[in-house]
């Protein structure tokens, strides 16, 4: 709670700075507005915001969710293969280590510029990144613990479900966590490169109309979900993994 | 401290152990890892409802041996294990004895009650029925009061009563306890020891159990091997004639620093050659 109230009090200073900044040395609204007219124009411009901050949180928790369940299983399917994962596991990290940008083109050449390249771009990249927190999670199990529900006469199921699972949990949530934020912007990215809707593209469309305050109230809109649905999974985490 | 103290039951109703027929038997076991030798041709007899406890310098092979009779490991080709008498194929222990490793691994997702109904849980028990069974156990083994606790909340006793309890719940005839109060205070351990001698008189199991304090070896024993310097070995194989149930003062009587004495001979002639080994 203190902790949060200090960010707020850091926030706000932050925020008391920068418009005395702007007001003191009369900096141009095109290099940087101030926060209360970027505040004043989000309020002024809601009407389109609203629907382009809807779509661009529906791509990013849509591929979230499908990308979360896609790496989880398929972590927990490797887990079981050594083989397999000794071979498979280089790929995935060199594929993972390509920038996001990249590869966006080529998933608007092939699924259109509609939603669904959005989605899949999230998915792909949350994919990766709760894919590989949680094969790390699953694989460095103590040892000592398999052993005794070997000794209990314990088969790799039962082992998986009761031992794998549960510790790999805290790694699981972490990739979970910063894929929150990875989410959102590749949706914004990808919407930029390619789409009618969604704050990308109210972005993208702004800065070709020369109105930086859209461009800023855009962004203010995009940080606020992105701190929301990192806050939300957050939260789940605490509750989920309680003895951490 | 004195957190075992009211589990003591004064009339305790152990008789002396019977003498019975074989429960384990180890023929010839041996083990290496690469070059080092752990065991060497180890034979043991451990009677039916016997307490047995397994003493020697740290590294002789103790863990490895409990490895064995637990299933976790192979002994070399040529030793054998035998439970009741049938020898044992590859991995045919598994889930055969109830074996409480050196740490407590008691699982931090898992309530007190959780936790001990692990073991009952992996052999298919319904969770409710265990749970049933656990809650009705918890107050002989001190945790009434604790059993929707979790462990990080326990001191290092209750988690090793936590322990132990998952290794009763597991309701095996031969129980594998290896250095259980290894990490508890002087105080808490000998009140823990009159406590096991006491669940053991009920619930009848035949036990192994490792320490490396011989007054522990003694105390609890009806028979006491001591392994040798590496590669382990039987040194020596002491049958414990003193009349149960046993009292705290019993470690300063004559005929207990009498076998004391023998025991600390061979043990330290053993460690030594252990501690040169670390000199050269
Ligand atoms: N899995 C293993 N791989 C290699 N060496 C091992 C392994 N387990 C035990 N050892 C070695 O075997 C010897 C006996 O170890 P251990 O059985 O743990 O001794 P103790 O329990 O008596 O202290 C030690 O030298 C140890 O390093
Ligand atoms: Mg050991």
């Amino acid at each position: 709670m203190t902790a949060a109230l200090r960010g707020l009090a850091g926030g706000l200073i932050l925020l008391l700075g920068w418009e005395a900044a702007v007001r003191l040395f009369a900096i141009p609204p095109w290099i940087l507005p101030a926060p209360s007219g970027i505040l004043a124009t989000t309020w002024t411009a809601r009407a389109g915001l609203l629907p382009a901050a809807g779509m661009t949180l529906a791509e990013a928790t849509g591929g979230y969710a499908i990308g979360a369940v896609l790496g989880i299983l398929l972590a927990i399917l490797l887990s079981q293969a050594a083989m397999l994962r000794r071979v498979l596991l280089p790929v995935v990290v060199i594929i993972n280590s390509v920038p996001v940008a990249a590869y966006a083109p080529l998933a608007l050449l092939w699924f259109g510029t509609g939603a669904t390249s959005k989605v899949i771009m999230v998915a792909f990249i949350v994919g990766f990144t709760v894919f590989l927190n949680a094969l790390d999670g699953l694989t460095r199990v103590d040892p000592a613990g398999i052993a005794l529900l070997r000794s209990f006469g314990a088969g790799r199921l039962s082992i998986l479900w009761r031992l794998r699972l549960p510790s790999a949990l805290p790694a699981i949530a972490v990739g979970l966590r910063v894929s929150t934020v990875r989410a959102m912007i590749v949706a914004i990215v990808t919407e930029m490169l390619g789409s009618q809707l969604g704050l990308g593209w109210t972005i993208f469309e702004a800065v070709l109309q020369i109105d930086f305050l859209r461009v800023w109230a855009a962004i203010l809109v995009a940080s606020v979900m992105s701190l929301a649905f990192f806050g939300a999974i957050t939260l789940l985490e605490r509750r989920v993994v309680f003895w951490k | 401290m004195t957190e075992a103290a009211g589990l003591l039951d004064p009339h305790l109703t152990v008789g002396t152990a019977p003498a019975g027929r074989e429960k384990l038997g180890l023929r010839g076991v041996s083990r290496h890892f690469g070059a080092v030798h752990a065991l060497d041709r180890i034979d043991a007899s451990i009677p039916e409802g016997a307490f047995v406890t397994l003493i020697g310098p740290s590294g002789c092979g103790k863990s490895t041996l409990f490895n064995i009779l637990a299933g976790l490991l192979e002994p070399d080709p040529g030793g054998s294990v035998a439970l009741d008498g049938m020898v044992v194929p590859p991995g045919g222990l598994l889930g055969r004895v109830a074996f409480m490793p050196q740490r407590d691994l008691l699982l931090p997702w898992r309530s007190v009650l959780d936790n001990a109904i692990l073991a009952a849980e992996v052999q298919g028990q319904p969770k409710k029925e265990a749970r049933a069974l656990a809650r009705e156990m918890a107050r002989d083994f001190g945790l009434a009061g604790f059993e929707d606790h979790f462990p990080q909340q326990l001191s290092g006793g209750m988690r090793q009563r936590v322990a132990l309890m998952r290794t009763f719940l597991f309701d095996r005839d031969v129980m594998l306890l290896d250095e259980p109060f290894g990490a508890l205070d002087a105080l808490t351990r000998s009140l823990m020891q009159r406590w096991l001698l006491d669940i053991w008189s009920r619930y009848r199991r035949t036990i192994v159990f490792i320490t490396h304090d011989i007054d522990e070896a003694i105390f609890l024993a009806d028979r006491v091997l001591v392994m040798g310097a590496r590669p382990g070995r039987i040194r020596m194989d002491r049958a414990i004639d003193l009349p149960r149930p046993r009292a705290a003062a019993l470690i300063t009587a004559p005929e207990f620093t009498a076998i004391k004495r023998e025991l600390l001979e061979v043990l330290e002639e053993e460690s030594l050659k252990t501690f040169q080994a670390g000199q050269r």
